[in-house]
């Protein structure tokens, strides 16, 4: 009886080795078919796995989008923060860094080198300073000096356009900031446009701006770029208003809220393509493999002829099946990983960091699609062999 | 003979035929809705971003600077200079008015507010509050156009992000609406009446009414919005306005949109100004406002591009795949249907006809089968791209010609390359083994 067993097994892989081996042509689109379907699959999917991730870093470009404040500030020029919180601020995310600035502000009167005329101008105090110019790029056509050195002597400063328009200033000429009795001198180290309230301030270092209001250790604002999905940005939001019950925590909204929009519009976007491409990949590969499972009248027909049972018959295709699957799975879904660790670069300028978990999905798709393509050959059951080898069907 | 070897061929084994013609339907279908929705994207996209709102903000050029910390200018009232509301209408006339989709003039000043709430019937008179923050803008305002016709716009459009508990008050009405946070603090409700006044009060004025309690995130949140007519009747300043903001329609800003338009040559100014992007769109605004500075908000409209971009790349390799698993799948299903025919292929050869002849029949046949399956494709694809799109966007992208073009040529062309490989071999069968079954 073992023996028996043992030679049914010998006897079914041998066919199997044979099915194979019969017709190199087959094989080889067979092989293609499903292949090229795993190389999609895999292609596709850690592409929409890695590229959710990137898009959410993406939205650093929009910069700041939490606030930190005192509590009950009417106006951020009277109330302020002790300094020190900026460190109960967590900075390490799942999904990055978060950007940190803190921020002193106050009103100061501007005066240049050697003139009498002054006037008054927002002064932030910013640390760290060289926060600024990164993520909001000064306009080359404004013939204005882009950020050439990090600041290093300490009285630097970034001057809005505004202000520098007014100050009619030069890259690294001094001027005069005084409030009340006390004075900084501070040297222009750059000049920058946003667009936004900053063209008209001018920012200083956070001690130098601590200095000129006489407000030692204290800070009006943190600025924090969070990133993330807007779900890990509200997560984070709860967070830090747990950690921080004497300040207000407050997303900045226009930010916040145009991300989520463009996040869910995005990610739907993705997800459903790649679910289409999916579908129809699996369905051509389908549609590819069941042309060629048609053909395979004669061999069924032979089988019957002499003994096999249906049930017998139809395991040895779906085994045969199963293994092509497996073998194009393999192959497929290596290439696919490998075409989108390209297509990563070619899109973030980041090589995708591939998802070990796509490749057994492929993989297993890919059998499955396999199979399931093998089924029409179930409708062969009831073929009668002797009208098969009369060449009637 | 020809057509007719070719129909006799369809018609006998239909089942073989249905089956190709559905891997090329369904893969053409794929290629469709993909290019469909990736030639739309960008413009639907670019939309989706204007919910960052405004991208563009005009000042006066010969404005003292605004001593603006947390959204609340600290300027004197007299101080820094104006901008004529009747100039508004232009906006609408420059070249780019078609992009320009919302806009609205700010003028803020701060005054003097007394709250008068409603209980029992009666109005119950509250004290003076100073200094408060009053935003005069418009809220859903009718432009008038030159051509006669009107441009619906307002804050509501360009700073989308702020939520209103009630409604918009009238530009032409006495209405108003509060802050959260100003209205927490003085216990204002929807339904109560504030009077404003500036200076001395010798009589407290006509109140307005609050139609909406307003919260933004952000220092709007302590501060009341009027109509922007009354807010230059409080200034003194009828007709006059001190900032506006303009959200536009944009492409993403590459090197060449970044340079001067100054140092280009006749012909790239042109280029340049005739592509709609944030900084010829700021150019032209300028050259309908005299004495405006037009400032491109770089965080907006930079975050914006970038994402974009990428975006768009994004969608265009996706496309790029599933052209890619179509072209692989119906290539190999057509490479199928050749190599099952060659008993077929061997008693044509038996019967005298050449290579050239089976190749040009079976060639011929695939074409057939690509134009039926690939405009069968083409109808999948936009059936599905709507579906996509009005899934996503909310509404479908329009059918285009080029796509179908495309389509056609892709399917009839992968289908010749699929066959060609299987083709080649059987021209060189010999048709005795094959008749004898070998």
């Amino acid at each position: 009886m073992d023996a028996l067993r043992t030679n049914n097994r010998a006897m079914f892989w041998r066919i199997i080795g044979r099915l194979f081996g019969a017709n190199p042509g087959r094989l080889f689109v067979m092989l293609l078919a499903l292949g090229a379907g795993a190389a999609v699959t895999a292609a596709l999917l850690n592409l929409q796995v890695d590229a959710k991730r990137r898009l959410t870093s993406e939205f650093r470009a929009f910069g700041p989008n939490v606030l930190v404040l005192p509590q009950n500030s009417s106006s951020l020029r009277t109330e302020t923060l002790p300094e020190s919180i900026v460190h109960s601020v967590p900075v390490s995310l799942q999904g990055g860094r978060v950007v940190v600035s803190s921020r002193l502000y106050l009103v100061a009167r501007l005066s240049p080198a050697r003139s009498g005329e002054s006037f008054s101008a927002v002064v932030a105090g910013t640390n760290p300073l060289a926060f600024l110019t990164g993520g909001v790029s000064s306009l080359p056509n404004l013939s204005l000096t882009p950020y050439v050195a990090p600041p290093t002597t300490g009285r630097e400063c970034v001057v809005g356009t505004n202000v520098a328009r007014q100050l009619k200033a030069q890259q690294g000429a001094d001027f005069t900031l005084t409030n009340a009795d006390r004075r900084e001198i501070c040297q222009v180290a750059s000049f920058y446009q946003t667009g936004g309230p900053e063209d008209d301030r001018v920012a200083i270092g956070l001690r130098a701006g601590q200095r000129l209001a006489d407000l030692p250790g204290r800070i009006s604002s943190i600025e924090l770029t969070v990133p993330g999905t807007p779900s890990e940005v509200q997560g984070y939001i709860n967070d830090l208003r747990r950690v921080l019950p004497d300040a207000e925590v407050r997303p900045i909204r226009q930010f916040t809220e145009a991300q989520a929009k463009i996040y869910g519009r995005v990610s739907g976007l993705l997800t459903a393509t790649v679910a289409i491409v999916l579908l129809l990949t699996g369905l051509c590969v389908m549609a590819a493999m069941t042309n060629v499972a048609m053909e395979r009248k004669m061999d069924v027909g032979l089988m019957k002829a002499i003994g096999g049972s249906m049930r017998r018959v139809l395991r040895l295709f779906l085994a045969e099946a199963a293994l092509l699957g497996l073998a194009g799975g393999m192959i497929g879904a290596a290439a696919g990983i490998f075409l989108s660790i390209g297509l990563g670069k070619a899109v973030f300028g980041v090589a995708a960091r591939p998802r070990l978990i796509v490749y057994p999905v492929a993989v297993a798709l890919t059998i499955i699609v396999a199979i399931i393509s093998a089924f029409p050959l179930r409708r062969l059951a009831g073929i009668r062999p002797a009208s098969v080898f009369r060449g009637e069907a | 003979m020809f057509l007719r070897i070719v129909a006799d061929s369809l018609g006998r084994r239909p089942r073989h035929k249905l089956l190709t013609g559905a891997a090329l339907a369904l893969g053409m279908g794929v290629a469709t809705a993909a290019l469909s929705v990736s030639l739309d994207v960008g413009d639907r996209l670019a939309k989706e971003f204007r919910s960052l709102g405004a991208n563009l903000l005009i000042t006066p050029q010969a404005d003292s600077l605004p001593l603006e910390i947390g959204g609340v200018d600290y300027r004197p009232v007299n101080a820094g200079a104006y901008l004529p509301e009747v100039d508004l209408p232009k906006l609408k006339t420059i070249f780019w008015h078609n992009n320009i989709m919302a806009f609205a003039p700010i003028l803020e000043i701060r005054a003097e507010a007394l709250p008068l709430a409603r209980e029992d019937g009666g109005l119950q008179l509250g004290s003076w509050i100073a200094d408060v923050p009053l935003i005069g803008t418009w809220a859903y305002h009718a432009v008038p156009l030159p051509d006669g016709g009107g441009f619906q716009t307002g804050i509501g459009k360009t700073n989308p992000w702020w939520q209103i508990d009630g409604r918009w008050f009238s530009d032409d009405a006495k209405e108003c609406v509060v802050g959260a946070e100003f209205a927490k603090k003085n216990h204002i409700k929807i339904g109560d009446s504030i009077s404003f006044a500036t200076g001395d009060v010798t009589k407290i004025p006509a109140p307005l009414k609050v139609t909406a309690i307003l919260s933004s995130g952000g220092p709007e949140d302590e501060s009341i919005v009027v109509p922007l007519s009354l807010a230059q009747a409080l200034a003194g300043q009828p007709g006059q306005y001190r900032k506006l903001y303009v959200s536009a329609l944009t492409k993403p800003e590459d090197d060449f949109a970044r340079r001067d338009p100054k140092t280009m040559k006749p012909d790239e100014f042109e280029r340049w100004s005739c592509s709609p992007y944030v900084s010829s769109i700021a150019y032209s605004i300028k050259q309908v406002l005299p004495g405006a500075d037009v400032r491109v908000i770089r965080r907006v409209a930079e975050g914006e591009g970038a994402i974009l971009t990428r975006v768009r790349v994004l969608l265009w390799l996706v496309t790029g795949a599933a052209l890619l698993a179509a072209v692989l799948a119906v290539g190999a299903s057509s490479a199928a249907s050749v190599i099952e025919r060659r008993t077929e292929i061997g008693l044509m050869k038996a019967l005298g006809a050449g290579s050239g002849t089976v190749g040009f029949l079976l060639a011929a046949e695939q074409l057939l089968l690509a134009v039926v399956g690939g405009g069968a494709g083409y109808a999948i694809g936009i059936i599905l791209a709507r579906l996509l799109g009005e899934k996503i966007f909310g509404a479908a992208p329009e059918p285009s010609l080029i796509v179908f073009f495309v389509i056609i040529a892709l399917a009839a062309g992968v289908t010749i390359l699929g066959s060609a490989f299987p083709l080649r071999r059987a021209s060189r069968y010999e048709p005795a083994p094959i008749l004898r079954g070998e």
